[in-house]
């Protein structure tokens, strides 16, 4: 009995101060950045200001006032917002056929466009350039920008999306069906309640790759229509140099996404689990 | 409007738009790849133009196959990263994710703190690592080395104690821009960005156990480990393929990090190498591609296999 008594004691102690610590490990490499962000540059890299230093907004209002920080950050809200709305304006449809009226092809479909998530950007980087640059002349514009973010998300959030449509009873529809309710009525008034949570935490998910995309949003513009990305990209060279302000410009371009990540963690821990979840 | 047709419709848009972001740049990539095209060369400006008259039949598939010294080095290099993230994340998934799988004070902040360097911009991901932590001067790696090497010199000047001391080489930070080590940053800033997602998903599938099975197991007298082995694991089969699919998908054109961990120096994927031949030799470029879109492709293969059954259940 005293034996029992001791493991159930070492483990309500040990395996909560061990996941306390992992996590602190894992969030440590967040915390350290927003840290160097409120120190010079010179502070940044001394070994005695590790911990203790006199915290500065130097690096933050020098990232506005000289690196044009809010055209930077306009344009990323812009274009993940739009490519977010438009990707679900063609995704939402797509996905409620694949999942209530599936043909032989579904799955096939399915797969193929997932595949094409797989064909290397850099392969068709260069022909991409040409076209945009010297034949649609849409090269550096918010269109441009927002076509690409969609159409490389739409494989996942079609995928997501069609992972919640399968999870609602058919019968529901049925009954509906019988009702005389049309496809639209069925779509607004059956499905799109019962797959809130789910369209949901699709978009937050859709905008945060948006967001994060640094491949296309760096390659294809040059200031009109460059986001954050561009930005991060452009403060990033010099070794060793520049900790403080390179931490204050990244702190900037994440912070929004953690902290909308950390609002919706609800929705996105029921919703990013790709169908793997019964 | 038949029943069938307005499905249809309903996914022609969606269809319609990749079939064409993926036709035309391959195709495009496809004629490229046939051709002589380099964006400079001053004795034969003609190539300088894409056009069938400088076609080159499969030279710029042997030229990538033969001559560039690169190529077998990037596939073998391509399959190491993604592989080792894959194994990595998916270990470290695992076993967070039963480590949070019990109520205890501040689990929800705990999630909050796991989950968060899956938001971080790649981008931001790698500047963040290679200077601010793996830097072996002036990060975090270089300065811990620096001040263990300070507190071992300290210990040297003790009497008696100090004659063990003084046997302690110096410390050397590892430089992860070198060449042998550029692979194992990336592995390391990807595999923390990734694992949140699959302690995630894992996570989420940990909910759904069937608990009488576990309690008739303990009943039985079965030990923690191998409740583990034989109910959770089988539990999360269809999770952990879900994990390495997309992870594969997502990893095999990693791009940003490589770049700015060393610029590929010693440590290129096939993304990578293909950017360098555009930087002039668009033809060799696009053969490279193409080889990537195989490689893509058997991947995809070998894991749809896998995914493709349990999908339409």
């Amino acid at each position: 009995m005293v034996a029992v008594v001791n493991k159930s004691t070492f483990s309500k102690v040990f395996w909560p101060v061990l996941a306390w610590t992992v996590a602190i490990v894992f969030f440590f490499p967040i915390f350290w950045m927003v840290l160097t962000s409120f120190k010079t540059d010179a502070d940044a890299v001394k070994p005695e200001h590790l911990i203790v230093f006199t915290p500065t907004l130097e690096n933050y209002l020098n990232m506005i006032e000289n690196y044009d920080f809010w055209r930077f950050a306009k344009n990323s809200v812009i274009t993940s917002l739009f490519a977010t709305t438009f990707t679900l304006f063609v995704g939402v449809p797509a996905a409620y056929a694949m999942a209530f009226n599936p043909s032989r092809h579904t799955k096939d479909i399915l797969i193929w466009m997932l595949s094409t998530k797989m064909l290397p950007a850099a392969a068709v980087l260069y022909p991409m350039t040409f076209l945009t640059k010297n034949i649609l002349g849409l090269f550096d514009t918010h269109f441009l920008i927002i076509i690409v973010l969609s159409l490389i998300n739409l494989p996942i959030v079609i995928w997501m999306l069609f992972t919640y449509f399968k999870e609602i009873p058919k019968e529901i529809i049925e009954a509906g069906k019988m009702d005389g309710v049309s496809i639209w009525g069925e779509i607004k008034d059956i499905v799109l309640p019962l797959a809130w949570g789910g369209l949901a935490s699709t978009a937050l998910l859709c905008f945060i790759f948006c967001w994060n995309e640094a491949y296309w949003t760096v390659r294809l513009t040059t200031i009109d229509a460059a986001t954050l990305s561009k930005l991060i990209e452009g403060n990033r060279a010099p070794e060793g140099l520049f900790f403080g302000r390179l931490s204050a410009v990244s702190t900037a371009a994440v912070g929004p996404i953690v902290v909308l990540g950390w609002f919706c963690q609800k929705q996105l821990v029921q919703g990013l689990t790709f169908g793997a979840v019964k | 409007m038949s029943q069938r047709t307005l499905p249809r419709l309903m996914q022609t848009p969606a269809v319609l738009l990749l079939l064409v972001w993926m036709l035309v740049p391959l195709g495009m990539t496809i004629f490229f790849s046939f051709i002589r095209y380099v964006l400079n060369n001053l004795r034969k400006p003609e190539w300088t133009t894409p056009s069938i008259d400088n076609w080159r039949g499969f030279g710029n598939y042997e030229y990538v196959l033969y001559k560039s010294k690169d190529f077998w080095f990037a596939v073998q290099n391509s399959v190491f990263i993604v592989g080792s993230i894959i194994v990595l994340t998916v270990a470290l998934g695992l076993a967070i994710a039963v480590l949070i799988n019990r109520s205890f004070p501040g689990r929800g902040m705990v999630r909050v703190l796991l989950i968060s360097p899956f938001f971080v911009m790649p981008a931001v991901n790698a500047v963040l690592w290679i200077n601010m932590l793996l830097d072996p001067v002036l990060g975090l790696n270089g300065l811990i080395v620096n001040g263990l090497n300070g507190v071992i010199d300290g210990l040297r000047d003790f009497p008696l104690l100090g004659n063990f001391f003084s046997f302690w080489p110096e410390l050397q930070p590892i430089s992860f821009r070198a060449t042998q080590t550029s692979a194992y940053a990336v592995i390391v800033m990807v595999t923390w960005q990734w694992t949140p997602f699959a302690i995630l998903i894992f996570m989420t599938s940990l909910q759904s156990e069937d608990q009488q099975q576990k309690e008739a197991a303990i009943l039985d007298g079965a030990s923690a480990w191998s409740q583990f082995v034989n109910l959770t694991i089988p539990h999360l089969a269809r999770p952990i393929a879900i994990v390495i699919m997309i992870q594969a998908i997502f990893h095999l054109s990693l791009y940003a990090e490589i770049e700015i961990v060393s610029r590929g120096n010693g440590n290129k994927n096939l993304p990578y190498l293909i950017g360098e031949f555009a930087s002039n030799n668009i033809g060799a470029a696009s053969a490279t591609g193409i080889f990537a879109v195989i490689l893509a492709n058997i991947v995809a293969i070998f894991l749809l296999r896998i995914i493709g059954k349990s999908l339409m259940d």
